[in-house]
Protein backbone atom coordinates (compact mmCIF):
# COMPACT_ATOMS: atom_id res chain seq x y z
CA UNK A 1 0.00 0.00 0.00
CA UNK A 2 2.79 2.55 0.95
CA UNK A 3 4.87 1.58 -1.80
CA UNK A 4 1.90 2.00 -4.40
CA UNK A 5 1.34 5.58 -2.76
CA UNK A 6 4.79 6.35 -2.87
CA UNK A 7 4.91 5.54 -6.76
CA UNK A 8 1.80 7.06 -7.51
CA UNK A 9 2.71 10.56 -5.87
CA UNK A 10 6.60 10.67 -7.14
CA UNK A 11 5.59 9.86 -10.78
CA UNK A 12 2.93 12.69 -10.43
CA UNK A 13 5.30 14.70 -8.65
CA UNK A 14 8.51 14.30 -11.20
CA UNK A 15 6.26 14.99 -14.26
CA UNK A 16 4.92 18.21 -12.51
CA UNK A 17 8.76 19.52 -11.62
CA UNK A 18 9.58 18.72 -15.07
CA UNK A 19 6.58 20.99 -15.96
CA UNK A 20 7.84 24.00 -13.29
CA UNK A 21 11.63 23.80 -14.74
CA UNK A 22 10.36 24.11 -18.62
CA UNK A 23 8.25 27.07 -17.23
CA UNK A 24 10.64 28.66 -15.46
CA UNK A 25 13.22 28.64 -17.49
CA UNK A 26 11.23 29.30 -21.38
CA UNK A 27 7.86 30.72 -20.60
CA UNK A 28 9.06 33.11 -17.68
CA UNK A 29 11.56 34.39 -20.13
CA UNK A 30 14.66 34.04 -17.76
CA UNK A 31 16.64 32.94 -20.54
CA UNK A 32 16.45 36.45 -22.20
CA UNK A 33 17.31 37.98 -18.55
CA UNK A 34 20.41 35.53 -17.83
CA UNK A 35 21.89 35.98 -22.00
CA UNK A 36 21.90 39.50 -20.82
CA UNK A 37 23.18 39.78 -17.08
CA UNK A 38 26.10 36.99 -18.46
CA UNK A 39 27.29 39.66 -20.84
CA UNK A 40 27.72 42.35 -17.81
CA UNK A 41 30.33 42.91 -15.49
CA UNK A 42 28.86 43.52 -11.41
CA UNK A 43 28.10 47.57 -11.99
CA UNK A 44 26.03 45.98 -15.09
CA UNK A 45 24.57 43.50 -13.24
CA UNK A 46 23.76 46.04 -10.47
CA UNK A 47 22.54 48.75 -13.23
CA UNK A 48 20.49 45.62 -14.76
CA UNK A 49 18.51 44.43 -11.59
CA UNK A 50 18.09 48.31 -10.46
CA UNK A 51 16.91 49.59 -13.77
CA UNK A 52 19.55 51.23 -16.09
CA UNK A 53 17.76 54.86 -15.77
CA UNK A 54 17.91 54.75 -11.95
CA UNK A 55 21.05 53.57 -11.26
CA UNK A 56 22.36 56.08 -13.73
CA UNK A 57 21.01 58.28 -11.43
CA UNK A 58 22.36 56.78 -8.29
CA UNK A 59 25.69 56.86 -9.93
CA UNK A 60 25.54 60.58 -10.77
CA UNK A 61 24.38 61.66 -7.27
CA UNK A 62 26.80 59.82 -5.49
CA UNK A 63 29.67 61.38 -7.52
CA UNK A 64 28.07 64.99 -6.74
CA UNK A 65 26.67 64.63 -2.98
CA UNK A 66 29.67 65.26 -0.34
CA UNK A 67 30.02 62.37 2.02
CA UNK A 68 27.64 61.97 5.31
CA UNK A 69 24.77 64.57 4.21
CA UNK A 70 21.60 63.69 4.17
CA UNK A 71 18.92 63.49 1.12
CA UNK A 72 15.25 62.50 0.34
CA UNK A 73 13.75 61.31 -3.29
CA UNK A 74 11.11 62.73 -5.00
CA UNK A 75 9.81 60.28 -7.71
CA UNK A 76 10.56 56.99 -5.96
CA UNK A 77 7.40 55.46 -4.46
CA UNK A 78 8.48 55.59 -0.47
CA UNK A 79 9.44 51.94 0.64
CA UNK A 80 9.39 50.71 -2.76
CA UNK A 81 11.95 48.14 -3.58
CA UNK A 82 13.13 51.06 -6.20
CA UNK A 83 13.74 52.90 -2.96
CA UNK A 84 14.88 50.02 -0.88
CA UNK A 85 17.92 49.76 -3.88
CA UNK A 86 18.34 53.32 -4.22
CA UNK A 87 18.63 53.90 0.08
CA UNK A 88 21.58 51.09 -0.58
CA UNK A 89 23.46 51.93 -3.29
CA UNK A 90 23.74 55.50 -1.71
CA UNK A 91 24.31 54.67 1.62
CA UNK A 92 26.77 55.95 3.42
CA UNK A 93 24.31 59.07 2.19
CA UNK A 94 21.35 58.22 4.36
CA UNK A 95 17.76 59.17 3.55
CA UNK A 96 16.09 61.29 5.92
CA UNK A 97 12.39 63.72 5.97
CA UNK A 98 14.18 66.99 6.08
CA UNK A 99 17.35 66.45 3.70
CA UNK A 100 20.13 68.33 2.69
CA UNK A 101 19.43 67.53 -0.66
CA UNK A 102 16.51 66.74 -2.89
CA UNK A 103 16.72 64.24 -5.40
CA UNK A 104 14.56 64.78 -8.51
CA UNK A 105 13.58 61.42 -10.11
CA UNK A 106 11.08 61.60 -13.27
CA UNK A 107 9.96 64.71 -11.62
CA UNK A 108 9.87 67.47 -14.76
CA UNK A 109 9.32 70.85 -13.18
CA UNK A 110 9.82 69.99 -9.43
CA UNK A 111 10.94 72.77 -7.08
CA UNK A 112 10.90 72.75 -3.20
CA UNK A 113 11.25 76.37 -1.23
CA UNK A 114 14.11 76.96 0.30
CA UNK A 115 16.26 74.61 -2.64
CA UNK A 116 18.15 75.44 -5.22
CA UNK A 117 19.21 73.77 -7.45
CA UNK A 118 22.32 71.55 -7.43
CA UNK A 119 23.48 69.77 -10.02
CA UNK A 120 21.28 68.29 -12.99
CA UNK A 121 21.65 65.25 -15.45
CA UNK A 122 18.87 65.99 -17.79
CA UNK A 123 15.70 67.69 -17.46
CA UNK A 124 13.53 65.11 -15.14
CA UNK A 125 16.92 63.69 -13.11
CA UNK A 126 18.24 66.45 -10.38
CA UNK A 127 19.74 67.59 -7.20
CA UNK A 128 18.18 70.09 -5.11
CA UNK A 129 20.43 71.71 -2.78
CA UNK A 130 19.39 73.10 0.29
CA UNK A 131 19.50 77.32 0.45
CA UNK A 132 22.48 78.87 2.99
CA UNK A 133 20.84 79.85 6.57
CA UNK A 134 17.12 77.72 5.56
CA UNK A 135 16.82 75.66 8.58
CA UNK A 136 16.27 71.63 7.89
CA UNK A 137 13.95 71.86 10.58
CA UNK A 138 11.13 73.82 8.31
CA UNK B 1 41.38 36.04 -6.37
CA UNK B 2 38.27 37.09 -5.71
CA UNK B 3 36.54 34.14 -6.09
CA UNK B 4 39.27 32.26 -4.64
CA UNK B 5 38.84 34.14 -1.31
CA UNK B 6 35.37 33.46 -1.43
CA UNK B 7 36.14 29.79 -1.30
CA UNK B 8 38.62 30.15 1.27
CA UNK B 9 36.03 32.13 3.38
CA UNK B 10 33.51 29.31 2.77
CA UNK B 11 35.98 27.04 3.75
CA UNK B 12 37.17 29.13 6.97
CA UNK B 13 33.50 28.95 7.99
CA UNK B 14 33.29 25.11 7.32
CA UNK B 15 36.74 24.12 9.39
CA UNK B 16 35.76 26.39 12.24
CA UNK B 17 32.70 24.59 12.62
CA UNK B 18 33.72 21.17 11.94
CA UNK B 19 36.18 21.90 15.40
CA UNK B 20 33.41 23.06 17.43
CA UNK B 21 31.42 19.96 16.04
CA UNK B 22 34.70 17.91 17.51
CA UNK B 23 34.23 19.10 20.27
CA UNK B 24 30.55 19.17 20.86
CA UNK B 25 30.54 15.65 19.57
CA UNK B 26 33.82 13.47 20.01
CA UNK B 27 35.14 12.26 16.56
CA UNK B 28 31.95 13.42 15.18
CA UNK B 29 30.59 10.06 16.66
CA UNK B 30 27.58 8.70 14.48
CA UNK B 31 27.47 11.42 11.99
CA UNK B 32 28.47 10.41 8.24
CA UNK B 33 31.71 12.36 7.22
CA UNK B 34 29.67 14.59 4.63
CA UNK B 35 26.80 15.00 6.80
CA UNK B 36 29.46 16.56 9.38
CA UNK B 37 30.91 18.69 6.92
CA UNK B 38 27.40 20.02 6.00
CA UNK B 39 26.38 21.06 9.69
CA UNK B 40 30.09 22.47 9.77
CA UNK B 41 29.56 25.21 7.42
CA UNK B 42 26.19 26.86 9.27
CA UNK B 43 27.90 25.55 12.65
CA UNK B 44 30.63 28.08 11.65
CA UNK B 45 28.77 30.49 10.03
CA UNK B 46 26.57 30.86 13.36
CA UNK B 47 29.72 30.87 15.60
CA UNK B 48 32.18 33.26 14.07
CA UNK B 49 29.24 35.70 13.50
CA UNK B 50 28.57 35.62 17.70
CA UNK B 51 32.43 36.48 17.83
CA UNK B 52 31.91 39.23 15.74
CA UNK B 53 28.84 40.33 17.67
CA UNK B 54 31.12 40.21 21.08
CA UNK B 55 34.05 42.22 18.71
CA UNK B 56 31.24 44.88 18.78
CA UNK B 57 30.53 44.70 22.58
CA UNK B 58 34.26 44.77 23.65
CA UNK B 59 34.94 47.99 20.90
CA UNK B 60 36.94 45.83 18.70
CA UNK B 61 37.20 46.43 14.60
CA UNK B 62 36.91 43.77 12.68
CA UNK B 63 40.11 42.00 10.73
CA UNK B 64 40.02 38.99 9.00
CA UNK B 65 43.55 38.24 11.67
CA UNK B 66 41.40 38.45 14.72
CA UNK B 67 38.62 37.29 13.71
CA UNK B 68 40.66 33.93 13.04
CA UNK B 69 42.74 33.99 16.26
CA UNK B 70 40.44 32.38 19.16
CA UNK B 71 39.53 29.42 15.86
CA UNK B 72 43.17 29.08 15.51
CA UNK B 73 43.83 28.45 19.09
CA UNK B 74 41.07 26.28 19.63
CA UNK B 75 41.76 23.82 15.85
CA UNK B 76 45.51 23.50 17.47
CA UNK B 77 43.93 22.25 20.61
CA UNK B 78 41.61 19.51 18.69
CA UNK B 79 44.87 19.24 16.38
CA UNK B 80 46.84 17.68 19.49
CA UNK B 81 43.77 15.82 20.61
CA UNK B 82 43.58 14.19 17.31
CA UNK B 83 46.97 13.23 16.70
CA UNK B 84 47.47 11.75 20.40
CA UNK B 85 44.62 9.38 19.00
CA UNK B 86 42.75 10.57 22.45
CA UNK B 87 39.48 11.54 20.14
CA UNK B 88 39.37 9.67 17.18
CA UNK B 89 36.91 9.99 14.42
CA UNK B 90 34.14 7.37 14.77
CA UNK B 91 32.38 8.67 11.92
CA UNK B 92 28.82 6.84 10.73
CA UNK B 93 29.41 4.12 7.59
CA UNK B 94 26.67 3.61 5.65
CA UNK B 95 26.98 0.58 2.73
CA UNK B 96 27.89 1.43 -0.56
CA UNK B 97 26.84 -0.24 -4.07
CA UNK B 98 26.88 0.71 -7.32
CA UNK B 99 24.21 2.79 -8.28
CA UNK B 100 20.98 1.79 -10.24
CA UNK B 101 19.46 3.59 -13.01
CA UNK B 102 16.82 5.32 -10.92
CA UNK B 103 19.84 6.37 -8.39
CA UNK B 104 21.86 7.72 -11.27
CA UNK B 105 18.48 9.61 -12.59
CA UNK B 106 17.65 10.70 -8.97
CA UNK B 107 21.29 12.45 -8.10
CA UNK B 108 21.32 14.07 -11.99
CA UNK B 109 17.91 15.90 -11.00
CA UNK B 110 19.42 17.29 -7.31
CA UNK B 111 22.79 18.13 -9.74
CA UNK B 112 20.17 20.13 -11.88
CA UNK B 113 18.65 21.83 -8.82
CA UNK B 114 21.95 22.52 -7.06
CA UNK B 115 23.59 24.02 -9.95
CA UNK B 116 20.77 25.89 -10.73
CA UNK B 117 20.41 27.38 -7.47
CA UNK B 118 24.25 28.40 -7.61
CA UNK B 119 23.57 29.60 -11.43
CA UNK B 120 20.75 31.98 -10.66
CA UNK B 121 22.42 33.01 -7.01
CA UNK B 122 25.90 34.24 -8.98
CA UNK B 123 24.32 35.65 -11.80
CA UNK B 124 23.03 38.58 -10.22
CA UNK B 125 24.13 40.88 -7.39
CA UNK B 126 22.05 41.14 -4.06
CA UNK B 127 18.22 42.76 -5.16
CA UNK B 128 15.29 41.23 -3.60
CA UNK B 129 13.10 43.48 -1.38
CA UNK B 130 14.24 42.23 2.13
CA UNK B 131 17.43 41.00 1.09
CA UNK B 132 18.43 44.80 -0.02
CA UNK B 133 16.19 46.50 2.61
CA UNK B 134 16.99 44.62 5.39
CA UNK B 135 20.34 42.12 5.25
CA UNK B 136 22.30 43.42 2.60
CA UNK B 137 22.46 47.26 3.55
CA UNK B 138 23.70 46.18 7.04
CA UNK B 139 26.53 44.37 6.03
CA UNK B 140 27.57 46.83 3.65
CA UNK B 141 27.52 49.39 6.65
CA UNK B 142 29.73 47.15 8.88
CA UNK B 143 32.19 46.20 5.89
CA UNK B 144 32.65 49.89 5.36
CA UNK B 145 33.04 50.70 9.16
CA UNK B 146 35.07 47.52 9.58
CA UNK B 147 33.05 46.26 12.54
CA UNK B 148 29.36 47.65 14.13
CA UNK B 149 29.40 51.12 14.34
CA UNK B 150 29.22 51.84 18.53
CA UNK B 151 25.93 54.44 18.06
CA UNK B 152 24.55 51.49 14.94
CA UNK B 153 21.57 49.83 17.12
CA UNK B 154 20.40 53.69 18.86
CA UNK B 155 20.98 55.50 16.02
CA UNK B 156 21.58 54.48 12.38
CA UNK B 157 20.17 51.42 12.27
CA UNK B 158 16.76 53.23 12.83
CA UNK B 159 17.53 54.40 9.59
CA UNK B 160 16.26 51.15 7.66
CA UNK B 161 13.51 48.06 8.20
CA UNK B 162 13.33 45.93 10.91
CA UNK B 163 16.43 47.26 13.10
CA UNK B 164 15.87 44.33 15.31
CA UNK B 165 16.26 41.43 13.02
CA UNK B 166 19.07 39.22 14.00
CA UNK B 167 22.59 39.57 12.34
CA UNK B 168 23.85 36.02 11.61
CA UNK B 169 23.85 36.32 8.21
CA UNK B 170 24.40 39.66 7.59
CA UNK B 171 27.57 40.10 9.79
CA UNK B 172 28.75 36.23 7.59
CA UNK B 173 28.22 38.83 4.65
CA UNK B 174 30.39 40.98 6.17
CA UNK B 175 33.22 38.32 7.00
CA UNK B 176 32.89 37.13 3.02
CA UNK B 177 33.38 41.03 2.06
CA UNK B 178 36.32 41.49 4.66
CA UNK B 179 37.90 37.86 3.21
CA UNK B 180 37.27 39.25 -0.48
CA UNK B 181 38.54 42.76 0.33
CA UNK B 182 35.52 44.13 -1.72
CA UNK B 183 31.71 44.75 -1.56
CA UNK B 184 30.59 42.23 -3.87
CA UNK B 185 27.33 41.68 -3.44
CA UNK B 186 27.02 39.36 -6.03
CA UNK B 187 29.76 36.52 -5.00
CA UNK B 188 28.51 36.90 -1.40
CA UNK B 189 25.28 35.27 -2.43
CA UNK B 190 27.20 31.81 -2.25
CA UNK B 191 26.02 31.48 0.99
CA UNK B 192 22.83 30.60 0.28
CA UNK B 193 22.52 27.81 -2.31
CA UNK B 194 25.33 26.14 0.14
CA UNK B 195 22.95 26.32 2.88
CA UNK B 196 20.16 24.80 0.29
CA UNK B 197 23.15 22.04 -0.56
CA UNK B 198 23.64 21.43 3.50
CA UNK B 199 20.21 21.12 3.82
CA UNK B 200 20.07 18.62 1.45
CA UNK B 201 23.11 16.68 3.01
CA UNK B 202 21.42 16.92 5.67
CA UNK B 203 17.92 15.23 4.80
CA UNK B 204 19.66 12.69 2.61
CA UNK B 205 21.92 11.07 5.81
CA UNK B 206 18.79 11.70 8.20
CA UNK B 207 17.11 8.98 6.02
CA UNK B 208 19.93 6.78 5.09
CA UNK B 209 20.06 6.10 8.89
CA UNK B 210 16.55 4.28 8.23
CA UNK B 211 15.94 3.31 4.85
CA UNK B 212 17.86 2.30 1.80
CA UNK B 213 20.12 5.23 -0.43
CA UNK B 214 17.34 4.90 -3.70
CA UNK B 215 14.88 5.88 -0.61
CA UNK B 216 16.54 8.60 0.77
CA UNK B 217 17.53 9.92 -2.64
CA UNK B 218 13.93 9.82 -3.46
CA UNK B 219 13.44 12.29 -0.49
CA UNK B 220 16.30 14.57 -1.13
CA UNK B 221 15.55 15.03 -4.76
CA UNK B 222 11.78 16.06 -3.98
CA UNK B 223 12.73 18.48 -1.41
CA UNK B 224 15.61 19.61 -3.85
CA UNK B 225 12.73 20.24 -6.58
CA UNK B 226 10.32 21.96 -4.50
CA UNK B 227 9.68 25.05 -6.87
CA UNK B 228 9.50 27.34 -3.65
CA UNK B 229 12.25 25.94 -1.59
CA UNK B 230 14.79 25.94 -4.85
CA UNK B 231 13.66 29.68 -5.49
CA UNK B 232 14.90 30.59 -2.27
CA UNK B 233 18.34 28.80 -2.38
CA UNK B 234 19.06 32.02 -4.55
CA UNK B 235 16.96 35.25 -3.67
CA UNK B 236 19.33 36.51 -0.55
CA UNK B 237 16.32 36.07 1.91
CA UNK B 238 17.57 34.05 5.36
CA UNK B 239 14.61 31.38 5.43
CA UNK B 240 16.83 28.67 4.29
CA UNK B 241 19.66 29.71 6.76
CA UNK B 242 16.98 29.64 8.91
CA UNK B 243 15.50 26.07 7.89
CA UNK B 244 18.73 25.11 8.33
CA UNK B 245 19.30 25.51 11.84
CA UNK B 246 15.76 24.67 12.56
CA UNK B 247 15.80 21.43 10.76
CA UNK B 248 19.42 19.92 12.64
CA UNK B 249 18.33 21.07 16.19
CA UNK B 250 15.38 19.48 15.65
CA UNK B 251 16.90 16.30 14.36
CA UNK B 252 19.30 15.78 17.05
CA UNK B 253 16.23 16.35 19.45
CA UNK B 254 14.39 13.86 17.98
CA UNK B 255 17.48 11.23 18.32
CA UNK B 256 18.52 12.58 21.79
CA UNK B 257 14.76 11.40 22.85
CA UNK B 258 14.95 8.45 21.03
CA UNK B 259 18.43 7.43 22.57
CA UNK B 260 19.16 9.76 25.79
CA UNK B 261 22.04 7.99 26.19
CA UNK B 262 23.33 9.93 23.44
CA UNK B 263 23.98 13.29 25.45
CA UNK B 264 26.00 14.86 22.67
CA UNK B 265 23.19 15.12 20.30
CA UNK B 266 21.41 17.38 22.77
CA UNK B 267 24.10 19.51 22.79
CA UNK B 268 24.10 19.54 18.82
CA UNK B 269 20.68 20.40 18.90
CA UNK B 270 20.68 23.36 21.58
CA UNK B 271 23.13 25.10 19.70
CA UNK B 272 21.59 25.14 16.35
CA UNK B 273 18.47 26.28 18.28
CA UNK B 274 20.30 28.92 19.59
CA UNK B 275 21.71 30.15 16.31
CA UNK B 276 18.30 29.80 14.31
CA UNK B 277 17.41 32.02 16.93
CA UNK B 278 20.38 34.20 15.86
CA UNK B 279 19.45 33.63 12.15
CA UNK B 280 15.96 34.74 12.37
CA UNK B 281 13.36 35.98 15.51
CA UNK B 282 11.11 33.33 14.52
CA UNK B 283 13.80 31.58 16.26
CA UNK B 284 13.10 31.97 19.30
CA UNK B 285 9.26 30.85 19.25
CA UNK B 286 11.45 27.05 17.51
CA UNK B 287 13.21 27.11 20.96
CA UNK B 288 10.52 27.58 23.24
CA UNK B 289 8.66 24.92 21.21
CA UNK B 290 11.70 22.51 21.04
CA UNK B 291 11.91 23.30 25.00
CA UNK B 292 8.15 22.46 25.48
CA UNK B 293 8.64 19.35 23.24
CA UNK B 294 10.95 17.73 25.67
CA UNK B 295 8.75 19.16 28.58
CA UNK B 296 6.28 17.02 27.10
CA UNK B 297 8.31 14.21 26.03
CA UNK B 298 9.32 13.91 29.74
CA UNK B 299 6.11 14.34 30.91
CA UNK B 300 4.32 11.77 29.22
CA UNK B 301 7.55 9.77 30.25
CA UNK B 302 8.08 10.33 33.52
CA UNK B 303 8.88 7.01 34.99
CA UNK B 304 11.44 6.13 32.54
CA UNK B 305 13.05 9.94 33.37
CA UNK B 306 16.62 9.89 35.20
CA UNK B 307 17.89 12.82 37.07
CA UNK B 308 20.88 13.25 34.61
CA UNK B 309 17.97 12.94 31.70
CA UNK B 310 16.61 16.04 34.11
CA UNK B 311 19.81 17.88 33.55
CA UNK B 312 20.64 17.45 30.56
CA UNK B 313 17.10 19.16 29.59
CA UNK B 314 18.08 21.84 32.44
CA UNK B 315 21.49 21.93 30.24
CA UNK B 316 19.88 22.69 27.01
CA UNK B 317 18.42 25.86 28.13
CA UNK B 318 21.11 27.13 29.26
CA UNK B 319 22.95 26.47 26.18
CA UNK B 320 20.00 28.11 24.44
CA UNK B 321 20.05 31.17 26.68
CA UNK B 322 23.79 31.45 26.57
CA UNK B 323 23.54 31.87 22.89
CA UNK B 324 21.10 34.57 22.25
CA UNK B 325 21.62 36.23 25.66
CA UNK B 326 24.27 38.67 24.21
CA UNK B 327 21.75 39.80 21.10
CA UNK B 328 18.83 40.08 23.31
CA UNK B 329 20.49 41.96 25.69
CA UNK B 330 22.06 44.25 22.62
CA UNK B 331 17.99 44.42 21.44
CA UNK B 332 16.74 45.01 25.21
CA UNK B 333 19.54 47.89 25.51
CA UNK B 334 18.52 49.75 22.84
CA UNK B 335 14.97 49.28 22.42
CA UNK B 336 14.81 47.80 19.13
CA UNK B 337 11.14 46.23 18.83
CA UNK B 338 9.88 44.31 16.03
CA UNK B 339 7.48 46.32 13.62
CA UNK B 340 5.66 43.34 12.69
CA UNK B 341 4.68 42.07 15.79
CA UNK B 342 5.43 44.74 18.37
CA UNK B 343 5.64 45.42 21.81
CA UNK B 344 3.78 42.25 23.85
CA UNK B 345 0.76 44.21 25.48
CA UNK B 346 -2.88 43.31 27.03
CA UNK B 347 -3.67 42.82 23.74
CA UNK B 348 -1.90 39.93 23.25
CA UNK B 349 -3.62 38.57 26.41
CA UNK B 350 -6.99 39.07 25.36
CA UNK B 351 -5.97 36.79 22.24
CA UNK B 352 -9.72 35.20 21.58
CA UNK B 353 -10.98 38.56 20.64
CA UNK B 354 -8.70 38.39 17.61
CA UNK B 355 -10.06 35.37 16.51
CA UNK B 356 -11.68 36.64 13.92
CA UNK B 357 -8.73 36.66 12.02
CA UNK B 358 -8.53 32.98 11.80
CA UNK B 359 -10.57 33.00 8.68
CA UNK B 360 -7.78 34.72 6.74
CA UNK B 361 -5.11 32.73 8.31
CA UNK B 362 -6.86 29.57 7.22
CA UNK B 363 -8.04 30.80 4.01
CA UNK B 364 -4.04 31.10 3.22
CA UNK B 365 -3.05 28.07 4.87
CA UNK B 366 -5.29 25.67 2.19
CA UNK B 367 -4.33 28.41 -0.76
CA UNK B 368 -0.90 27.17 0.16
CA UNK B 369 -2.16 23.81 0.86
CA UNK B 370 -4.10 22.78 -2.45
CA UNK B 371 -1.97 25.08 -4.72
CA UNK B 372 0.79 23.35 -7.09
CA UNK B 373 2.54 26.44 -8.18
CA UNK B 374 5.06 26.52 -4.80
CA UNK B 375 5.01 22.84 -3.34
CA UNK B 376 4.11 20.79 -6.26
CA UNK B 377 2.04 18.03 -4.57
CA UNK B 378 3.74 17.91 -1.40
CA UNK B 379 0.87 18.79 1.11
CA UNK B 380 -1.49 17.11 -0.69
CA UNK B 381 0.78 14.07 -0.46
CA UNK B 382 1.28 14.29 3.08
CA UNK B 383 -2.34 14.70 3.94
CA UNK B 384 -3.00 11.23 1.93
CA UNK B 385 0.12 9.48 3.78
CA UNK B 386 -1.33 10.74 6.98
CA UNK B 387 -4.71 9.31 6.37
CA UNK B 388 -3.37 5.93 4.96
CA UNK B 389 -1.20 5.43 7.32
CA UNK B 390 -2.85 7.24 10.61
CA UNK B 391 -0.67 4.59 13.29
CA UNK B 392 2.68 4.55 11.72
CA UNK B 393 2.50 8.51 11.00
CA UNK B 394 2.93 8.89 14.83
CA UNK B 395 5.06 5.97 15.82
CA UNK B 396 8.12 5.89 16.88
CA UNK B 397 9.76 9.86 16.13
CA UNK B 398 6.68 10.75 13.95
CA UNK B 399 4.75 11.56 16.90
CA UNK B 400 7.68 14.17 18.36
CA UNK B 401 7.73 15.50 14.90
CA UNK B 402 3.94 15.65 14.68
CA UNK B 403 4.17 17.48 18.00
CA UNK B 404 7.17 20.11 17.36
CA UNK B 405 5.26 21.13 14.04
CA UNK B 406 2.11 21.22 15.95
CA UNK B 407 4.06 23.73 18.08
CA UNK B 408 5.43 25.75 15.63
CA UNK B 409 2.08 26.24 13.42
CA UNK B 410 0.13 26.97 16.63
CA UNK B 411 3.40 29.69 17.18
CA UNK B 412 3.11 31.07 13.58
CA UNK B 413 -0.68 31.65 14.21
CA UNK B 414 -0.59 33.15 17.33
CA UNK B 415 1.47 35.78 15.76
CA UNK B 416 -0.77 36.43 12.93
CA UNK B 417 -3.39 36.90 15.92
CA UNK B 418 -1.52 39.28 18.22
CA UNK B 419 0.32 41.09 14.72
CA UNK B 420 -1.36 44.81 14.39
CA UNK B 421 -0.20 44.72 11.34
CA UNK B 422 -3.96 43.72 8.85
CA UNK B 423 -4.11 40.44 8.80
CA UNK B 424 -4.77 39.00 5.32
CA UNK B 425 -1.75 41.06 3.97
CA UNK B 426 0.64 39.66 6.53
CA UNK B 427 -0.29 36.27 6.44
CA UNK B 428 -0.56 36.43 2.19
CA UNK B 429 3.25 38.27 2.38
CA UNK B 430 4.45 35.76 4.65
CA UNK B 431 3.13 32.24 5.20
CA UNK B 432 4.18 30.74 2.28
CA UNK B 433 8.17 31.72 3.03
CA UNK B 434 7.21 30.32 6.92
CA UNK B 435 6.78 27.03 5.27
CA UNK B 436 10.13 26.79 4.00
CA UNK B 437 11.16 27.01 7.96
CA UNK B 438 9.62 23.58 8.82
CA UNK B 439 9.53 21.91 5.24
CA UNK B 440 12.53 19.73 5.82
CA UNK B 441 11.13 18.34 8.98
CA UNK B 442 8.16 17.57 6.87
CA UNK B 443 9.85 15.69 4.34
CA UNK B 444 11.89 14.14 6.70
CA UNK B 445 8.62 12.37 8.18
CA UNK B 446 6.66 12.06 5.15
CA UNK B 447 10.15 9.52 4.34
CA UNK B 448 9.01 7.81 8.04
CA UNK B 449 5.70 7.82 7.32
CA UNK B 450 6.25 5.91 3.86
CA UNK B 451 8.87 3.32 4.98
CA UNK B 452 7.80 0.15 5.09
CA UNK B 453 9.92 -1.15 7.61
CA UNK B 454 11.11 1.56 9.94
CA UNK B 455 14.26 0.59 12.02
CA UNK B 456 14.01 3.50 14.41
Amino acid sequence: MKYKLLKIMFLVWVVLWIWFVVRDLFLKDNIDSYRVLLTRSLEGKRSYVTGDRLYEFLKFTAGKLPKEVFYNFIGLTPDSIENRRAVYYLYPLIEKEKPDYILVYDRPGFEEEGYALAAKMDESRYILKRKKGVSSWN
Amino acid sequence: MELANLFLSVLFFTFVGANILYLMLPGWRGLACLEGIAISFGLGVGCVTLEMLSFHMLNLRFNIRDIALPWVILIAVNAILFFRKKKRMELLKLETKKFNLLEVVLSLGILFEVSYAFFRALIKSIEAYDAVAIYAIKSKIFFLARGIPHDFFTGLANNFPHPDYPLNIPLAETFMYLFMGNLNDQLVKIIFPVYFVCILIVLYFAVRRFASRTYALIFTFILATIPQFNAYAANAYLDLPFAFYAFTSALFLFWWLVDRKNAPFLIVSAVMAGLAGWTKNEGLMYCAAYIMLAVIFFIFNIRKISRKDLACLFLYIVIIAAILTPWLYIKSASHLVNTDVGKVDSKVLSIWKEAYKLKPIFYEFQKQLFGPKKWNILWIALILSIIFNIKGAFRGIGKYIAISLALVVGGYVFIYMASPIDVTFFVKKTWSRFLLHFLPIVIYWLALILKEDIKI
